[in-house]
Order: C-alpha cells, then sequence, then structure tokens
C-alpha cells in the first residue's frame, strides 16, 4: 500500500480517519522529514471533512484535496516541525547470524555504544529515534570509558551460557556424614562463604540502576553476576545445612570488612575492590576448599562457583583497565580507595579466628596433631598464594610491581 | 489594577491541572525574572468583571470572554498572545448512520445535540454558521447538554456527551468542536459504522490573554518575553504546554472573532 516515486503516498481507499486511516498516516509521516509531503489517497468523503482538524490537531499543514481519476481523492500533507525527527542516532549496519548462532557481542558491533550518553534518551534502546522534550533521568554512568569496556557483550555472552542450576548440577546424593570436627569446620567455610557472596549481590547491584541504558551490555553482565551470587549463596547455604548442625560464627571482622566495601559510592572503585581484590582473592579460597573438599558435591560446588568467580574478575580487570586507559589519574584514585578502606578497618589484623580454624581443620582433614599441622602450613602457603595471585592480577590491570605490592599487602584480611 | 511589580493573571479553573499549569508557569515567569500570580476564578463571568475593575491585570480568556471583554471596554482591552491551537478553530457536524441525514438541509426536522449554552465551539457558533448556510433553525430539535455552565465548553464534557447521545441513538446530529472529534477519533473512541462527520464550519479563534487597558506598556512587555519564552523541546516547559494543549505561544489576531461577534448579535 505504500509507495515511494516522489513523493510518499498512502492509499487508505474506505477508511475513515478514526476507523484504522491513522494507521497508515501517521507511520508514513514518520518516515519524512519535517516539510516532506505526503500524499493520502482516499475514497471516503468523511477524509475531506476531518484530514484537515486531524492535520491542525497534530500541527502538520494540510495542503488541500484534488479529485483524481476513479473519483479518488488526493490529499496532500506537508509534515509540521513538532514530530519525532528522523535522525538516526547510529550508522545502520545489519546484524547477522553465524552458524544459527546470534551474540551479544555481534550485537553490539552492530550497535557501538557511544562514548558518552545524554540522560534524556531514558531507557531508549540505544539507536531508537529520539522524541526530543523528554524528561532527563538520573543516570550519573554516561560515559563509556567509566562503565563499559570493550569485552563486556563477550563476557556477558558466556555467562549466560555459563549458568549452572542449584538444584541437579550438584551431585547431593554423595553428601555423607563426616567426623564432627571435620562437620563443625565445613560449615564455618560455608558459613563465611555465603556471608561475602550476599555483599557482591548487594554492591553490584547499587550500580545498575546508575548506568546510563545506552551501555545496557553492562547492566546485563551484572545481572548475570547477581544471579551467579545468588546460586553461590544457595549452594553454600545448602551445603552448609546438610550437615544438620545450623551454621556457623559471623565475625564483626567480616561485618566490618563487608560494610566498608558496600559504602563504596565509585563504581570502579567498587568494581576494583570487589572483583579485583576481593573476587580475585576468593578464587584462591575456592581452588583451596575445592582441593581439600571432603565429598564430590562439595568440590563440584565450589569448582563451579570459582569458575563464576572468575568472569566477574574477569570483568573486573577489564573495567579497570579500560577505565586506566582513559584516565591515569585512576591509580591514584584506586590506591586511595584501598588506602581508605585499610584505615577504615584499622585494628583487623588477620583472617577472621571462626575462619581461620576452619580452614585449617579442612585442610588437616582431622584434628590429629600431625595433620593439624599440615593444615596449618597449607593455610599459611594460602596466604602466600592469595598475596602473589593479587600481586600478578593487579600486574594486568596496569599498576607497578610496586604499587601492586602495597596494594596486596593493604588489602582487607578477610579476603572480601 | 494590582500596583506592585507583580502581574496578577486570572484563569479560570475547570480542571485540576489548571493549578498544576499555572504553577509551572508562574515559575518560569519567576526565571525569567518577571514576576507573576495568579488568581482562579470558577467562572468566566466573574474573572471577565474582575479584570474590568483591575482587580486582575489579564485574564486567560476563553473566545466568549474575550469578545465581552472587547466589547465592554470598547475595543481599548489588549490582546497579549494566544496558543497555536487557538488559531484556525473549527466546529463540526457529526450525523447518526442511518438518520437520513446527507446534507445540512435534512437537519430541519431532526433531533440535534449540542453543548453548553456559553461553549463556542459546540453550540454558539455551530448553530450560527448552520443559520448562516440558510438552515432554519427554529425547525430543528435542539437538545441541549447543559454542562459546567460558566466555564465556556473548557471542560469538553458537553462535547463528549453529544458524542455519546449519538452513539447511543439519542440524537440525529450533533454539534461539537474539531478537537474533540479528531483527538476522540484517534483514541479509538468514535465508532465510524455509527457516525460520521457531515460537515466543518468556517474557522475562527479560541482562548485570548486579554490584559486590562491601562496595564503598563512594561508588564505588557515582560509578560509576552517571558510567555514567549517557552519551547516546547524544553521538558520543563513542554510538560505545561502539553497540559494546557499548545505547541508554542503565537501573537493575537482580531479577525478570527468576527463570527463570534456576529453570533452574540444575533442572539
Amino acid at each position: 500500500m505504500i509507495t515511494e516515486v516522489g513523493v510518499i503516498a498512502v492509499d487508505g481507499g474506505e477508511l475513515p480517519l478514526g476507523g484504522g486511516l491513522l494507521a497508515l498516516v501517521r507511520p508514513a509521516l514518520d518516515r519524512i522529514e519535517p516539510g516532506g509531503v505526503l500524499a493520502v489517497l482516499s475514497k471516503s468523503r468523511a477524509v475531506r471533512e476531518d484530514l484537515p482538524s486531524w492535520c491542525r490537531a497534530q500541527r502538520h499543514e494540510y495542503l488541500g484535496v484534488e479529485e483524481i481519476a476513479d473519483g479518488s481523492d488526493r490529499h496532500l500533507i506537508s509534515r509540521g516541525r513538532f514530530s519525532v525527527p528522523l535522525k538516526p542516532t547510529e550508522a545502520k549496519s545489519a546484524l547477522e547470524s553465524h552458524d544459527g548462532r546470534l551474540t551479544a557481542a555481534d550485537a553490539l558491533k552492530a550497535a557501538p555504544m557511544p562514548p558518552s550518553a545524554d540522560p534524556i534518551s531514558g531507557f531508549a534502546p540505544r539507536g531508537a529515534h529520539i522524541e526530543p522534550g523528554g524528561p532527563s533521568y538520573p543516570f550519573t554512568l554516561n560515559e563509556r570509558d567509566r562503565v563499559a569496556p570493550p569485552e563486556v557483550a563477550v563476557l556477558y555472552d558466556q555467562a549466560v551460557s555459563a549458568q549452572w542450576d542449584a538444584t541437579t548440577d550438584i551431585p547431593w546424593s554423595k553428601v555423607r556424614p563426616l567426623p564432627a570436627e571435620l562437620e563443625r569446620a565445613l560449615i564455618q567455610v560455608m558459613t563465611f562463604l555465603a556471608e561475602n557472596e550476599l555483599s557482591a549481590l548487594y554492591l553490584p547491584s547499587r550500580f545498575i540502576a546508575r548506568i546510563h541504558p545506552a551501555y545496557a551490555e553492562v547492566a546485563m553482565f551484572l545481572a548475570t553476576q547477581l544471579a551467579d551470587e545468588a546460586r553461590h549463596i544457595d549452594v553454600f547455604l545448602k551445603r552448609a545445612r546438610l550437615c544438620g548442625r545450623g551454621l556457623g560464627i559471623s565475625s564483626v571482622t567480616t561485618s566490618r570488612s563487608l560494610l566498608s566495601l558496600l559504602q563504596t559510592d565509585d563504581f570502579t572503585e567498587a568494581a576494583f575492590l570487589l572483583s579485583i581484590l576481593g573476587e580475585g582473592t576468593f578464587l584462591d579460597l575456592l581452588s583451596f576448599i575445592e582441593r581439600y573438599a571432603p565429598d564430590e558435591a562439595t568440590a563440584e560446588l565450589v569448582s563451579r562457583a570459582r569458575n563464576d568467580e572468575s568472569r566477574h574478575v574477569h570483568f573486573g580487570l577489564a573495567h579497570v583497565r579500560s577505565g586506566l586507559a582513559a584516565d591515569p589519574n585512576l591509580y591514584g584514585r584506586l590506591e586511595a580507595a584501598v588506602r581508605r578502606r585499610a584505615a577504615a578497618l584499622h585494628g583487623i589484623d588477620g583472617v577472621p579466628a571462626p575462619l581461620q580454624d576452619a580452614l585449617t581443620i579442612l585442610a588437616a582433614g582431622s584434628t590429629q596433631e600431625r595433620a593439624v599441622a599440615k593444615g596449618h602450613e597449607a593455610f599459611r602457603q594460602l596466604l602466600e598464594t592469595m598475596h602473589l595471585n593479587r600481586v600478578r592480577r593487579l600486574g594486568n590491570a596496569g599498576f607497578t610491581a610496586a604499587q601492586a605490592k602495597i596494594i596486596s599487602e593493604l588489602h582487607t584480611p578477610n579476603f572480601m | 489594577m494590582s500596583n506592585d511589580k507583580s502581574i496578577l493573571l486570572g484563569a479560570v479553573a475547570y480542571d485540576p491541572k489548571v493549578v498544576t499549569i499555572w504553577e509551572g508557569i508562574r515559575e518560569h515567569f519567576q526565571s525569567e525574572g518577571v514576576p507573576m500570580d495568579f488568581a482562579l476564578f470558577s467562572n468566566y463571568e466573574r474573572q471577565v468583571e474582575e479584570l474590568l475593575k483591575g482587580h486582575i491585570d489579564i485574564a486567560w480568556n476563553t473566545p466568549l470572554a474575550h469578545v465581552q471583554v472587547k466589547q465592554r471596554t470598547n475595543g481599548e482591552s489588549i490582546s497579549l498572545g494566544m496558543r497555536d491551537s487557538d488559531r484556525d478553530f473549527h466546529a463540526k457536524v457529526i450525523v447518526r448512520r442511518g438518520a437520513g441525514i446527507t446534507s445540512l438541509k435534512d437537519l430541519e426536522g431532526k433531533t440535534v445535540a449540542v453543548g453548553s449554552s456559553d461553549s463556542t465551539q459546540a453550540r454558539i457558533l455551530p448553530l450560527y454558521f448552520l443559520a448562516q448556510e440558510g438552515i432554519d433553525i427554529s425547525r430543528v430539535k435542539v437538545v441541549t447538554f447543559d454542562t459546567d455552565l460558566g466555564k465556556h465548553g473548557d471542560t469538553g464534557t458537553s462535547e463528549i456527551d453529544v458524542l455519546r447521545a449519538l452513539h447511543e441513538g439519542q440524537a440525529d446530529a450533533g454539534t461539537l468542536g474539531d478537537l474533540v472529534w479528531v483527538n476522540e477519533q484517534s483514541a479509538g473512541h468514535v465508532d465510524s459504522a455509527r457516525v460520521e462527520v457531515l460537515w466543518t464550519t468556517p474557522g475562527f479563534d479560541h482562548c485570548m490573554f486579554d490584559a486590562h487597558p491601562h496595564l503598563s506598556p512594561e508588564k505588557i512587555e515582560a509578560f509576552k518575553r517571558a510567555l514567549f519564552a517557552m519551547s516546547w523541546e524544553n521538558p520543563k516547559h513542554r510538560r505545561l504546554l502539553e497540559l494546557e494543549g499548545l505547541r508554542e505561544w503565537l501573537p493575537p489576531r482580531e479577525e478570527g472573532y468576527r463570527s463570534l461577534e456576529e453570533a452574540l448579535k444575533t442572539n
């Protein structure tokens, strides 16, 4: 019904204005520039009365009507200036699937993120035609370099395909009763993990509502991160409760450390403290627990949690690297954030005692003297490994060896 | 006339949104350095009286109130501005399909629903224009929906009543303003199988800011400057303009009120 020869024309036949004609006229007008002309062919006599009035109401200019052959009218409308502009906000590039797959990374390539975003565009998807005059949204993360690393869509795709089911993917039936001391140690470790993962669920959620939707892939990635943390909390608490002895201790050290994390107001600082330093350290902690896991179910759940966490670390590194590339002052800010947090946690001089003891017993596998000595050595080694890996990760993020060493040593003894 | 520096404007509170509109416009005027306050009236008759007494400086008037102010000040009141939507208003004659009305002459002997007695677009002018077309109004059974008297048709209630009467078969034809007619169609509230448009009246103009003849030139200029600074592209202004039913404020023009002046003389 729509032709594009010369002027755009729509053929409304007998349709009355209020009986469907507008569904042809309005979209056709949206396709032409203000001042451009639309021809409306009509056999409805009522349209002669109604179309000029509708044009007046919509501030389009009604140019007139003439009878053409076969008893039809041809009305001409010039599009008014108070309507949605046609200016595309992005270059149009075709999106194509490959071997039946269509990834978020492909979609991002077809509609790249702008260097900065206007809060006026609100929740309009990137590339939508924005009608002027809309309200301004309270987004504060409006610059690509502060929010969106280039690999975010790839990480999102990986995260989506790596989701797993806490109900069925863990061999829960393999859980057997353990000696009481070992069981108490395992409960304490799981309690500690769940408490820390709760903070990792809450902290990123504080930033999602601040991210401009032009960088929606970041919010989408964080949504997968939240789903990961929710699943981790779920499996850690299930494993603890399968022992039938309730939960372990939540220490003031952990509580103070996590509050200082939750109170971080800057998105990049939060990604640095949570993902690179906190979750990065957790990678070694989870490896340790997997190595000394008393059963297959425990080994499986910490191994799966570790895979998820390594994605979060990867995103944190990508985020900070892209921020550092755009703003060298960020080094100083991040170091200052670590120093501020260390000052706030002053007086805490070690890993929370209940966790330290539980990890020692878990690695010992029993309370027998020589086993405990070996367990203690394994724990001491763990702290060393954590420090070395933090320094390596900070080097990957772009810090010098000296900076990395200082920052790693200032990191919270609570691990997160 | 108020002697203080601020302009006192009168408006009729035909809907709660009137408070939102004028609070917003007052705030905009303040930001333009033009102190302004407003007084709300329940009807245009009282607003016109208070303007003539000089108790308010400017009245935001319907066409009927505007013509009354012009006449009672011997043309000395000062017109300041109008909405884009106030220009080239039309009224419509809508008919019920199956009522056997194919020309205006067919209206004689039929029941015609009209809006409030003080509604320019839904009663006064359509009946005047029909008479001009040679229709003997005394032979038309006029059914008046006299709602919201004193509001001069601002609420649109009587026009919706006219449409409902047509849909329900209580009238053979009806008169209403073009904006209500096309907006109701756009919103899908009109059943094209039951009603259709028969005729469009000649154009006429609608609301106007009327200033007291003695309002100081400084206040007049300040008012116009702040008013015309409002822009559809500004989100704060746009919200107010949407509520008030316009895209832009335009300068005044008088020729659009001739038909109403004539209609009031013949009444």
